[in-house]
């Protein structure tokens, strides 16, 4: 089952002046529980696709399907309530909320989904063992490594349940053995609990762990690898 | 969380948010002051003029308070002074009849009011008998005796004991005069009453004006203000055919002035809100602008845009709550202390005396208002917190992470 699909996605800046393509009649789908790499040189395109297709950015053209909803139709608010109830989101320079703890973190996401406290804290819990930061619970990003940031961001994008989870260059400020530890735990969670993972990396490291890698160039689909 | 989170991003810049609290804290204190002395100042000069002669109530003929003419004066007859002898709510009943004269020592002569009283009753209803600085109170069985204020018997240049000649027109219209002789100076500290007065024995001025049983005016001060509607329904039933008028009626200055106080709290609340208003916004906006980055992965996440104005909303709320409490316990301790040791204005006090206030300003404010600063002071940091709310949720997350 296709859990995001794009037809004809393209992307246009100054489309009056000096049109710049920064995609160009995109088709990409790809089904549940997959882990998935877009990769490609810098201004290919990579965080164009994974923008529009996270409902951040919209399409000068074309269709994005996520889980059998137009999300090009739908209107700001809808769209924030449709992040927050399908995507999971893990940021390159993990943006946690500097002011709460790991556990509030993960906490938040679910609070914005109005869930009960004691759901809440049991499912922060315990996305933070999945994580394995069970004793950084109660510590604030400030006081964490980068490499358990991001794992707090993942535990953070997981807290919701949602549909996918996008990871911009997610080990792009991490160490080698913090990228392992990511890598290690992404790819448990994929293969354990099914979570589909979409990312863009240039990172050799990554690539090498993907299950397929589509490579980008000059916003169009130049490969697409299953392995 | 939403407001722990609000609570938290508070104290991220803690000189910030100190520097904004203490402004408010400061404004909300200089409030309550400015206004606290206005208000005493307003109630100083109420006080006196009510304490110094026109009590909380008078009568009149009602054509006297049209023209005051010597003709137009009612007969003590119709007064049941015994009845208000026994009246628990008066705390004095003053009989006076009132006559414009000249008058003329050896070496000088002013424009004066006789006021002819009974010792007695002036004395219960005004401090007059306690304002003495020299000689004596009148003395009811005394003729022709007269006390003056230290300033008029400076300018007509007399003293104790000097003799003074009230001329008047009597009932007839017919020049009359009195010799009179000073027994005592007083000082009210009032420069338009101490000028421009001479009191006299009712009887003595009554016996010249050809009518023992006259008078121009009574004058009641009220032990508490609050009887003074009932007090006013009752003399009106008495005496249906004089005008029984309250001091706002008798001196609608002091309605006025009374009248000045609502406005004068909103005047100095519109300019200090405005001043707070502006330091909020700027707070709150440098607040925004630093956390853009981050406001935009709350969006992203699925942070909605009215949840993310009341974090901004409750944020601002919170920095004016916690300068709001002490500002307002500081301003109220400040009144409180001030209102029984008094600001001493002595530097002032030619200037002050003649508007009828006392040197001594006692500040104080009605509980009233500190609810109505409380309320200003919130209006502000929501009216505050608008501009910046409105600039985080017009934000487009991919702008503001520039990429996810």
């Amino acid at each position: 089952m296709n859990v995001i699909t794009t037809s004809g996605l393209s992307r246009v800046y100054n489309p009056d002046t000096i049109p710049v393509y920064a995609l160009k009649e995109v088709d990409l789908a790809i089904t549940a529980g997959e882990f998935t790499a877009i990769v490609g040189p810098s201004g290919s395109g990579k965080t164009t696709l994974l923008n529009i297709i996270g409902g951040l950015d919209k399409p000068s053209n074309g269709q994005v399907i996520v889980g059998g909803t137009d999300i090009g139709a739908l209107t700001d608010n809808q769209l924030i309530q449709f992040r927050r109830d399908h995507i999971g989101f893990v940021f390159q320079a993990y943006n946690l909320i500097p002011v709460l703890t790991a556990m509030e973190n993960v906490e938040f996401v679910m609070l914005l989904q109005n869930q009960p406290v004691q759901l809440r804290a049991a499912r922060a819990k315990e996305l933070l063992a999945s994580v394995g930061l069970a004793d950084q619970a109660n510590k604030r990003p400030s006081e964490m490594s980068g490499g358990q940031q991001q794992r707090v961001a993942v535990a953070r994008a997981l807290a919701s349940k949602p549909s996918f989870v996008l990871a911009d260059e997610p080990t792009a400020n991490l160490d080698a053995a913090s990228t392992t530890q990511l890598l290690d735990i992404m790819a448990q969670l994929n293969e354990e609990e099914g979570i589909t993972f979409v990312f863009s990396t240039h990172d050799q490291r990554v690539i090498s762990r993907a299950k397929r890698v589509v490579t980008l160039e000059d916003g169009q689909i130049v490969r697409d690898e299953i392995r | 969380m939403i407001s722990t989170l609000a609570w938290r991003n508070i104290w991220r810049s803690p000189t910030r948010s100190w520097v904004i609290i203490g402004a408010i804290m400061l404004g909300i204190w200089a409030l309550v002051f400015m206004l606290s002395f206005t208000v005493g100042m307003v109630q100083s000069y109420v006080d006196n003029s009510i304490e110094n002669g026109i009590g909380h109530l008078q009568v009149h003929n009602a054509d006297y308070r049209q023209e005051a003419k010597v003709q137009y004066y009612f007969s003590t007859d119709v007064l049941p002074l015994a009845q208000w002898k026994t009246d628990e709510r008066l705390q004095g009943v003053a009989v006076r009849t009132l006559v414009q004269a000249m008058a003329g020592s050896s070496r000088a002569t002013r424009g004066v009011v006789i006021k002819g009283v009974d010792p007695l009753g002036e004395s219960q209803a005004t401090p007059l008998s306690r304002q003495i600085v020299e000689g004596e109170y009148l003395d009811a069985n005394k003729k022709n005796c007269l006390i003056i204020s230290k300033t008029l018997a400076g300018k007509l240049k007399v003293k104790l004991r000097s003799k003074i000649v009230l001329t008047f027109q009597d009932l007839e219209g017919h020049i009359t005069a009195g010799a009179f002789r000073i027994v005592g100076i007083f000082d009210t500290g009032n420069k338009a009453i101490d000028e421009g007065n001479v009191f006299v024995n009712r009887l003595d001025i009554n016996a010249l004006l050809g009518n023992s049983a006259m008078a121009h005016e009574v004058s009641f001060l009220l032990k508490d203000i609050t009887t003074l509607p009932a007090m006013k329904a009752a003399l009106t039933a008495q005496l249906p055919e004089l005008a029984v008028e309250d001091y706002k009626e008798v001196a609608p200055d002091l309605q006025l002035y009374e009248g000045q106080i609502q406005t004068s709290a909103n005047i100095f609340m519109v300019i200090i809100m405005l001043a707070l208003l502006f330091g909020i916004i700027n707070t709150m906006l440098m607040a925004v602008l630093e956390r853009y980055r981050e406001l935009g992965m709350l969006m992203a996440v699925g942070m909605n845009k009215a949840r993310v104005f009341g974090m901004i909303l409750i944020e601002t709320l919170l920095l004016a709550m916690i300068a709001l409490i002490p500002g307002l316990l500081l301003g109220w301790g400040t009144v409180a202390w001030l209102s029984t040791t008094g600001i001493d204005l002595s530097a002032f006090s030619g200037g002050l005396s003649q508007f009828g206030m006392s040197t001594v300003v006692y500040p104080k404010l009605q509980a009233a208002l500190y609810l109505q600063f409380a309320m200003a002071v919130c209006l502000t940091a929501i009216l505050g917190a608008i501009y910046p709310a409105w600039k985080a949720i017009r934000l487009k997350p991919v702008e503001a992470m520039r990429k996810i």
